[in-house]
């Protein structure tokens, strides 16, 4: 699967490269304008993701050409402004997702697969995993056909960590991922620790493995 | 006091202080001008009966009248009146009252024996001419008084519109309007003088505004990518397979410093956002919706904190604001009432049409309860609080004219917003 990353700040653009590629995606990249709508252009991609602030240009106008050109190229936003406004006209004009820097790299690796997920249509609208399956429309996961029973938060976070299969996920971007912004003024670690903890306790209880890692204090891993 | 008040009433208290000296010295002047000529005439009368003895060798006839009389008679040769000019008061039967008249005494001598004679002349036309002339002075000083006042008043009225006009225009003036201040020219000096300050004066405010506006953006652009790098780096560097605990922690510390200065970044860079009135869309916001909304989101912390949400009471009530941050506003006082509890304690959210309370269990403030609503007061019990949540609803709180109150009673936090009266219902 293709992915266009623009992002003119190279150690930034560098990371999220490495990231994705290890992934599994392949990556190109454009650090300015010009060449980010040059390749926009010339290639299809299944997702672009773009910055807002590029020296020669704005994000937004390759959002209008990718709109224009290739419809089916899901895109994400990715801007230091958390300026309403960009977010606005951003998703206005056919942006799938917006994240604002600084972001987690799971987290933008989740959004992304959620993003060629929904694009996808005639896809896999099923996520297997070992004995796991996730059907992530309708927020429902079993195991060897048989239905887990989870919140919606130990849903989201099940997912989240399978998008991010196989990578550490640090506790902060967990927390981040299923609180969103309120979760800084609150003891958040506690509440993933809870919540991972019941996870766990709910699949292996329904016959799976224990496919959930802690890596030392800094996150967990789905490995699998 | 307006300066129209103010410029009047010292006009009437100088008129005023005018009018009694003059009157008085006026009253003075008359008085000596009128005894003056009153005088000559005795005077003259006494020249007059002396050359008529000269002349005829005998007292002249004694006349009297209303307002002149002559009373002659033989003197003592003991004690003579040379000359005496006097006061006195004579009774009138006719009026029922005495009578002012100035009298002169003297005496005049024929054939070497004395006799003295008494010239008394009334006083009373001049009183009267006097008295008619006092009172028309006194209606002249009051009609030139008012004239004064009133011509005073609409010409100042005249010249100083410019001035109420300026004020006016500066009380409703915000640099976050994106608007310059216009003022009007004015013909009187000063006011142009104060025309030209105050606009050199706001297109300094404004230039100051809009080069913090741009290092708010900035700092927010400038910061939030290096930030980004770093995060991504340390991400990138947790994915390495061969971490020693060792390096783990050491990496997990400076991600969770990293992402704590992220935060930080973010609520000062919000905070300032407010301050600059960046958040200009408004619409009437359902505080109730909102809250429910909000309660549930948190339901689960609340949960896990073995709290207890008590039955809230919530009325329908629309605050005319902008949505987002209403969610902040909100979303503050809730956190604020879960973190600062203790196990087992309660929470109470309270929204009537005025007012919205939020309640909750808590260990005492140590310190002023004015501090609570500073920046970066957090208290030591709370871990990885930032401290910027209250200073956040403060600042809101300022923006829509509202206020936010504290209070500590019965081991019981109560927040409170007062809210504003632009509501809809």
């Amino acid at each position: 699967m293709k992915i266009l990353l623009i992002e003119d700040e190279h150690a930034l653009n560098e990371s999220m490269v490495d990231y994705l590629r290890q992934e599994g995606y392949v990556c190109e990249s454009a650090e300015d304008y010009k060449t980010a709508s040059l390749k926009a252009a010339d290639f299809s991609y299944a997702c672009v993701i773009v910055d807002l602030t590029l020296p020669g240009g704005s994000g937004l106008d390759i959002v209008r050409l990718l709109k224009e050109n290739s419809p089916e190229t899901g895109i994400i936003i990715i801007s230091a402004k958390n300026a309403l406004d960009d977010k606005i006209s951003g998703l206005e004009i056919g942006a799938d997702d917006y994240l604002t820097k600084p972001f987690h790299l799971s987290e933008l690796n989740a959004r992304l697969k959620s993003v060629i997920r929904r694009r996808n249509f005639n896809g896999q609208k099923v996520v297997r995993v070992g004995l796991l399956e996730i059907f992530p429309d309708s927020a429902e996961a079993s195991i060897e056909g048989r239905k887990l029973t989870l919140t919606k938060k130990e849903f989201d976070l099940l997912l989240y960590l399978l998008s991010n299969r196989n990578r550490v996920v640090t506790k902060d971007s967990i927390a981040e991922h299923l609180w969103g912004d309120h979760i800084e003024a609150l003891d958040s670690l506690d509440f993933v620790y809870t919540h991972i903890k019941n996870l766990r306790r709910k699949l292996i209880d329904a016959g799976s493995e224990d496919y959930i890692q802690t890596v030392y204090g800094l996150g967990y891993k789905f490995s699998c | 006091m307006r300066v129209l008040t103010k410029t009047s009433l010292y006009y009437l208290m100088v008129s005023l202080v005018v009018f009694l000296v003059g009157s008085i010295s006026f009253y003075k002047i008359m008085q000596v001008e009128i005894y003056d000529e009153v005088d000559d005439q005795l005077f003259t009368d006494k020249e007059n009966i002396i050359a008529f003895i000269r002349q005829h060798n005998r007292l002249p006839n004694v006349t009297s009248g209303i307002s002149e009389a002559i009373i002659v008679r033989e003197a003592n040769e003991e004690n003579l009146v040379i000359e005496d000019l006097a006061d006195t008061l004579i009774y009138s039967s006719y009026d029922e009252e005495y009578i002012p008249f100035r009298r002169l005494t003297f005496t005049a001598r024929q054939n070497g024996k004395p006799y003295e004679y008494t010239i008394l002349k009334s006083l009373i036309d001049f009183q009267d001419l006097f008295e008619s002339t006092m009172l028309a002075m006194g209606w002249i000083f009051l009609l030139l008084l008012l004239g004064l006042v009133a011509v005073n008043y609409v010409i100042n009225k005249y010249t100083w519109r410019h001035f109420y006009n300026t004020l006016s225009k500066i009380k409703r003036y915000s640099p976050s309007q994106h608007e310059p201040l216009k003022l009007k020219n004015s013909s009187t000096k000063e006011f142009q003088e104060l025309k030209e300050v105050l606009e050199a004066m706001m297109q300094k405010i404004n230039n100051d505004y809009l080069n913090l506006k741009e290092f708010t953006e900035n700092a927010s652009h400038e910061i939030q990518t290096p930030l980004a790098i770093v995060n991504s780096k340390l991400e990138l560097f947790m994915q390495s397979e061969n971490l020693t605990p060792h390096q783990a922690r050491m990496l997990e510390e400076t991600y969770a410093s990293v992402s704590r200065l992220a935060r930080l970044n973010k609520s000062l860079i919000l905070l300032t956002r407010i301050e600059n009135r960046e958040f200009r869309e408004q619409e009437p916001v359902p505080f109730q919706e909102l809250l429910e909304e909000q309660l549930e989101q948190f339901q689960e912390m609340v949960l896990m904190q073995d709290l207890t949400l008590l039955p809230s009471q919530l009325e329908p009530v629309y605050v005319y604001m902008n949505r987002g941050l209403a969610e902040v506003l909100l979303s503050n006082l809730l956190i604020n009432s879960i973190r600062h509890n203790y196990k087992g304690g309660t929470i109470q959210v309270i929204l009537a049409k005025d007012e919205l309370c939020i309640k909750n269990t808590g260990e005492e403030l140590q310190g002023p309860p004015e501090e609570l609503f500073r920046r970066f007061m957090s208290s030591k019990g709370a871990s990885g609080s930032l401290g910027v949540g209250l200073a956040l609803v403060k600042k809101i709180c300022d923006v829509y004219r509202m206020k936010a109150s504290y209070d500590y009673a019965d081991g019981m936090h109560s927040v409170c917003i007062r809210l504003s009266a632009e509501r809809y219902k």
